[in-house]
């Protein structure tokens, strides 16, 4: 039996609306999530603006541009915190035999592995990184005809990020254990390589984070592309590594869920 | 047609194989070996529809394994499943219609939401119609008492509360066959009880169930058919009244004598019989077997003789027979 596309996204929706739901009923951990996101993302900016102090450009980037990839990179890494959050939980799921009970429902796993919590840090990371991203849109000059290609380009990088972390987290199904090690190791490798352009690493680097660990596309492409450093052609990059990571996640997840064995009690 | 079908099925599960400590450790990593561990072996299994099952055996013996075989969750290394004519593993979703699930170990309450969100959320999920929705929650409220938790977060509710709130998850689409895997685990005495009035209840009105329990009073209770597993494999299988003609072989009269009683001189005078201590210092308990005897003839040769101040008698229940079946005491 195929799955039924409507059906997935109703039980996708529902439960998302419904942590949400909660969070208006029980605001104290809100409160608490938003401003550690909101907290983190000042740091971002104190730290570009620092730097910017004692030089003029960092690979060849000025401060605004700067300031746009490091707040494209926040929308694009952080938002699937509210949206696809759960997905960091299958080491837990595996470890103690939590998947059993989703697989013996009449819908797909993965969006109700998703789904089962929600990291309120988004929150407070997604719009002090957009308006990182505008505040350096402007300062950079960048005309408002790019808007279409800049929400193409968030678009692709949100489904980049999310069959990333799905990817990471996946290893837990086979590495068993009850921390994601791999999905933190791409978090912090995120956080440490990629909010400084591309130029400033050796070539081997380049290449690795573009093509083999395609974290580029979802926001040094992004912005090389809106503020013209890229060719067109480089427009074709995020939407292709989109789509191909997306089924890699799926075709990963589903060989994780064969060789579940759950857990002895 | 059966409801559920196995043949022949059964699991294994890879093991490292290394010896213990950091040197077994350390090898394991250079030479990862691993050696077949046969939880479930070969087990024939088939259950009409209406049927109340009861899956009883040892720990470790294999039957969550099987649940998890029969629900889809695992995938048999040999063997076949059926539930409704359909494969539970192959065909998981068309066949999540028809079953509902429930380890008593663990939840599958949504931990951050209410445990009424978490049944809303199962509606969907099962499509089931706001009307039939309505009136099982009521249902169960009244049965379960749901009511008084409902608008818990499930992270805050006590176990008890909890097992009837998982219960009202498995059942909420009204499955045809039923899997309970230690629903009564941890609970107190009023809870066990009420938790078995309404499975009763269940499964007089038709559900088909299979229930695995450490204790022997939910099975008395709810369950008509017993399978003994033991090792992966089938001990025994059949009505629980058969279970008992057959190894309820003995009775016991229990003697309240005058003075203190000598069992060495009864056991002179009385060969016939098993002589054990009672409780008090003056009981005495005779056991017969109930081929050789009838309890007329044992009771009128025992009160001539002896004249006890008072007597009664005594039968070995269910968990006396199932627990000489796991101590292997039983021929099978
Ligand atoms: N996922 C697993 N991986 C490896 N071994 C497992 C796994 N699940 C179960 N086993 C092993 O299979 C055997 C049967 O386990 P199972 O959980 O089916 O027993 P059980 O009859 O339910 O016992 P209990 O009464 O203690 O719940 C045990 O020896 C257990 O260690
Ligand atoms: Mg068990």
């Amino acid at each position: 039996m195929g799955v039924d596309a409507r059906h997935t996204a109703t039980v996708y929706g529902r439960s998302l609306w419904a942590h949400f739901r909660s969070v208006v009923e029980y605001p104290a951990d809100f409160w608490v999530m938003a401003t550690t996101g909101i907290f983190w993302q000042i740091m971002s900016f104190g730290f570009v603006t620092i730097l910017f102090q004692n030089v003029n450009a960092v690979g060849g980037w000025g401060y605004h541009e700067m300031l746009m990839l490091v707040g494209f990179l926040a929308v694009a890494a952080g938002s699937p915190a509210l949206y696809w959050d759960g997905i960091w939980s299958i080491a837990d799921q595996v470890a103690d035999g939590g998947m059993d009970y989703r697989i013996t429902r009449p819908a797909p796993v993965m969006p109700q592995i998703a789904t089962l919590h929600i990291g309120l840090q988004g929150v407070g990371e997604v719009p002090l990184g957009a308006a990182m991203f505008v505040y350096g849109w402007i300062g950079a000059g960048v005309g408002l005809g790019q808007i279409p290609v800049a929400l193409l380009l968030f678009a692709c990088a949100a489904v980049i990020q999310v069959a990333m972390y799905t990817i990471a987290n996946s290893a837990n199904f086979w590495v068993k254990g009850r921390v994601p090690v791999f999905g933190f190791f791409l978090v912090e490798m995120q956080n440490e390589a990629m909010r400084f352009p591309l130029p400033v690493f050796p070539m081997a680097v380049r290449v690795l984070l573009t093509f083999a660990i395609p974290l580029a596309f979802a926001s040094f492409v992004p912005v090389e592309i809106l503020n013209g450093r890229a060719s067109e052609w480089w427009l074709l990059g995020p939407p292709l590594t989109a789509a191909l990571l997306a089924a890699l996640a799926v075709w990963i997840f589903r060989a994780g869920l064969r060789s579940y064995d759950s857990a002895g009690h | 047609m059966p409801i559920l079908e196995a043949r022949s099925l059964s699991k294994r599960f890879r093991r490292p194989d290394k010896k213990s400590g950091f040197n077994g450790a350390l090898k394991h990593l250079v030479q990862r070996k691993y050696k077949n561990f046969t939880a479930v072996d070969s087990i024939d299994l088939e259950i009409d529809a209406g049927e109340s099952v009861a899956y009883v055996g040892p720990n470790g013996a294999g039957k969550s394994t099987t649940v998890k075989l029969l629900t889809g969750i695992l995938k048999p290394s040999e063997g076949t499943v059926r539930v409704m004519g359909r494969d539970p593993h192959t065909e998981r979703i068309a066949n999540a219609h028809d079953i509902g699930v429930l380890f008593g170990q663990r939840t599958q309450l949504w931990w951050d939401l209410p445990v009424e969100e978490s049944l809303k959320l199962l509606k969907h999920m099962y499509r089931v119609p706001e009307a039939e929705y309505r009136l099982r929650i009521e249902r169960f409220d009244e049965l379960l008492g749901l009511g008084e938790f409902m608008p818990a977060l499930a992270r805050t509710l006590s176990l008890g509360q909890r097992m009837r709130a998982d219960l009202a998850c498995a059942l909420i689409h009204a499955p045809k066959m039923v899997y309970l895997d230690e629903p009564t685990i941890g609970l107190d005495i009023s809870v066990k009880d009420r938790l078995r009035a309404f499975l009763r209840q269940l499964v007089d009105d038709g559900t088909t169930l299979l229930l695995t329990s450490h204790d022997l009073a939910d099975i008395e209770e709810v369950c008509d058919r017993i399978v003994i597993l033991d090792e992966g494999s089938i001990a025994y299988d059949g009505p629980i009244s058969e279970l008992k003609a057959r190894y309820i072989t003995t009775k016991a009269v229990h003697l309240i004598l005058d003075g203190p009683a000598d069992l060495d001189a009864l056991r002179e005078k009385f060969p016939e019989y098993e002589w054990a201590a009672g409780q008090a210092a003056s009981e005495a308990v005779a056991t017969y077997e109930t081929v050789r005897s009838t309890t007329a003839e044992v009771l009128g040769h025992l009160t001539a003789r002896l004249a006890p101040r008072d007597l009664s008698l005594s039968e070995p229940d269910i968990e006396d027979v199932i627990r000489r079946l796991y101590a292997g005491e039983l021929a099978k």
